[in-house]
């Protein structure tokens, strides 16, 4: 196994670490909000970091030559926009649930053949189309985040439906917080999303009709997922499961686009 | 040498507590009174509605000697008639047993309400009290930064304050998990029953920021509206101001379901998902239970409130023995080191014939 691939099985470990951990303290209800639960968040994104570095190196370009690649990308993007998102939500339950996505995410990646060899470095680096793939896959982390807690209002909901006063439930964020940040990581989604699919009218070197078809049906999909959501047409939990079942367009899409970046 | 004297909810009845209790103005007077007392270096009074407690460090030969000089001056200083005196019982504890005392009762142990956190405050502010009027000295400052790690460290790292023991409680926490804060929080009251009463004061104190009350008797809903500082509504009018709130709590004394999944599926509608908080106080219940089959409404009934108030109850005694090990442990960490069993509480009197104060 090459060092680059190494450092993806060190990440998954680190975020697998923590989720056992959680899961462990969770059953026992003993789960508590700490900083320390940052450290495996931490130190997985360090080894997605240090993989994306070294890949760049060898590509001399954004390491996103092909699926294993962009799902790499897309997990660093999720933990970037998870650290980033907000110390209450950093120090809350969101870690638990972010962690399993992303290693989940690798495990898939590092067990199927789709880290195919990358092409030949390119002799003149188009900045658009980097900027495109780039911007393009931190709107499918900012989705996959409000998938995660589109996850986490399904669970509370259940438990406040069910009246199960459980350790995960004195745990979870109140139904409602997790109800208006669903709705903004959607709308971060597709403001980022809807910059990407404009820079690809500035890339001079053409883009296959069936991929460029894919992204913007992905875009229009989720800009009417937006449109419901902001006129509140939805019940607070129908628009969690949207954000749920919302996820897998991206992800389908995703072996479609990134089949030859 | 360390000292407790005091009285509890559990030791002595409410009449004679109020009789002892010392307005928080004079903590720092009290406390630097029963310095001067004779062998005394340092002191903190902690009195609050369930204890009046003195702690002190002395320099006395026999302890024993400082305990009566202690309860003479309490008997003294608030006059107490001879009937009192003779119905005055307190605990004395010294050393090891008093800083266990101090630990147990900054950790909530010794709360009525097991795991409290209020009374964490409460001794806090006592000691600040006492600190600033220059009452205490190394012992006591010693021991009672200590206590506050305690305290902290047990909270922390059991779950003896998770959950909630009262119906008012439950009730509070679930609309918490559901609305995060109350300050937007516009309460329903549907009826005018104790319990729903209850209630409803104990978000409005956790800063609901409204509250209309309706009753068949207006004038009830009235005289309610004017003491929890709301709104009174007819009876007639309650269903149009459903949609205008968020948490509705229901106690009328009929017997069918006085909401129904017709009345609330088109206001949840018109809420635009916006959740609902609906608490059924009542017996024979108010509310249909299919309501709770509704997107974005939670129906808790007093069953289900009771069963939860139960569980934290449970969850808090299942905590019970981590917190005592933390405790014991903490002993030892602060020079406690000779092994000695938490006693129970041996309650003295006071000596029969007044003590000479005099030094």
């Amino acid at each position: 196994m090459d060092i680059p691939r190494l450092l993806i099985v060190f990440s998954t470990l680190a975020f697998l670490g923590g989720v056992a951990h959680a899961m462990v303290a969770l059953r026992a209800g003993k789960w508590q909000e700490s900083r320390w639960h940052l450290l495996p968040m931490a130190v997985g994104f360090v080894f997605q970091s240090a993989f994306l570095y070294l890949r760049g190196q060898q590509h001399g370009r954004c390491p996103l030559t092909n699926l294993f690649e962009a799902f790499i990308f897309i997990g660093w993007c999720i933990v970037l926009l998870y650290f980033l998102v907000g110390a209450t939500y950093r120090l809350s339950l969101l870690g638990v649930f972010t962690a399993p996505m992303v290693a989940l995410l690798q495990i898939t990646s590092l067990l199927s053949s789709i880290d195919q060899a990358a092409p030949a470095p390119r002799q003149k680096i188009n900045p658009w189309l980097e900027f495109h793939a780039a911007v393009a896959l931190i709107a499918y982390a900012a989705f996959a985040l409000a998938c995660i807690t589109g996850v986490m209002f399904l669970l509370q909901d259940r438990l406040l439906k069910k009246h199960r006063i459980n350790a995960l439930f004195h745990q979870l964020p109140p139904i409602h917080d997790l109800s208006k940040a669903i709705v903004r990581m959607v709308f971060v989604g597709v403001v980022l999303l809807s910059l990407a699919m404009t820079a690809s009218f500035r890339i001079n070197k053409p883009i296959t009709s069936g991929k460029m078809l894919v992204a913007w049906i992905v875009l229009a999909l989720y800009i009417v997922i937006a449109l419901l959501m902001w006129r509140r047409s939805l019940s607070a939990r129908q628009t969690a499961w949207l954000a749920v079942l919302g996820f897998t367009i991206p992800i389908l899409s995703m072996w479609i686009v990134t089949a030859k970046l | 040498m360390l000292l407790c004297l005091g009285v509890n909810h559990r030791t002595t009845p409410i009449e004679l507590r109020e009789r002892l209790a010392f307005a928080e103005s004079m903590l720092p007077e009290a406390a630097q009174q029963i310095k001067t007392l004779p062998g005394f270096e340092e002191s903190v009074v902690i009195s609050t509605c369930n204890r009046v407690e003195i702690y002190g460090a002395h320099r006395n030969e026999k302890s024993e000697d400082s305990f009566n000089l202690l309860q003479a001056h309490l008997a003294e200083h608030f006059a107490l008639e001879p009937a009192q005196r003779e119905a005055l019982t307190s605990y004395h504890l010294s050393e090891r047993d008093a800083a266990r005392h101090l630990f147990r009762v900054v950790s909530g142990l010794d709360s009525m309400v097991l795991g409290e956190t209020e009374i964490f405050g409460q001794v806090k502010a006592a000691y600040d009290s006492a600190l600033k009027a220059g009452a205490t000295g190394r012992d006591l400052n010693k021991l009672f930064q200590r206590a506050f790690s305690v305290g902290k460290l047990v909270r922390n790292q059991t779950t003896i304050q998770r959950g909630s023991t009262s119906v008012g409680s439950v009730a509070v926490e679930l609309a918490e998990k559901i609305f995060g804060h109350l300050r937007d929080s516009r309460v329903l009251l549907i009826g005018a029953g104790e319990m729903s009463r209850a209630c409803a004061q104990s978000l409005l104190s956790r800063g609901a920021k409204s509250i209309f009350i309706s009753n068949r008797s207006h004038d009830r809903a009235v005289e309610l509206a004017k003491e929890m500082n709301g709104e009174a509504l007819h009876f007639d009018d309650w269903e149009k101001a459903v949609h205008d709130v968020d948490i509705v709590i229901s106690s009328t004394s009929a017997p069918h379901f006085v909401v129904t999944p017709d009345l609330i599926e088109p206001v949840m509608n018109r809420r635009r998902g916006h959740p609902l908080f609906i608490i059924d106080i009542a017996v024979p219940r108010d509310v249909d239970p299919a309501v709770n089959d509704i997107g974005d409404v939670y129906l808790y009934d007093v069953d289900s409130l009771q069963a939860i108030a139960d569980e934290g109850r449970r969850e808090r005694e299942r905590a019970l023995a981590k917190c005592e090990e933390i405790i014991e442990e903490q002993l030892r960490k602060f020079g406690y080191t000779e092994h000695s069993p938490p006693s129970p509480l041996v309650l003295t009197h006071l000596p029969p014939q007044p003590l000479n104060l005099e030094p």
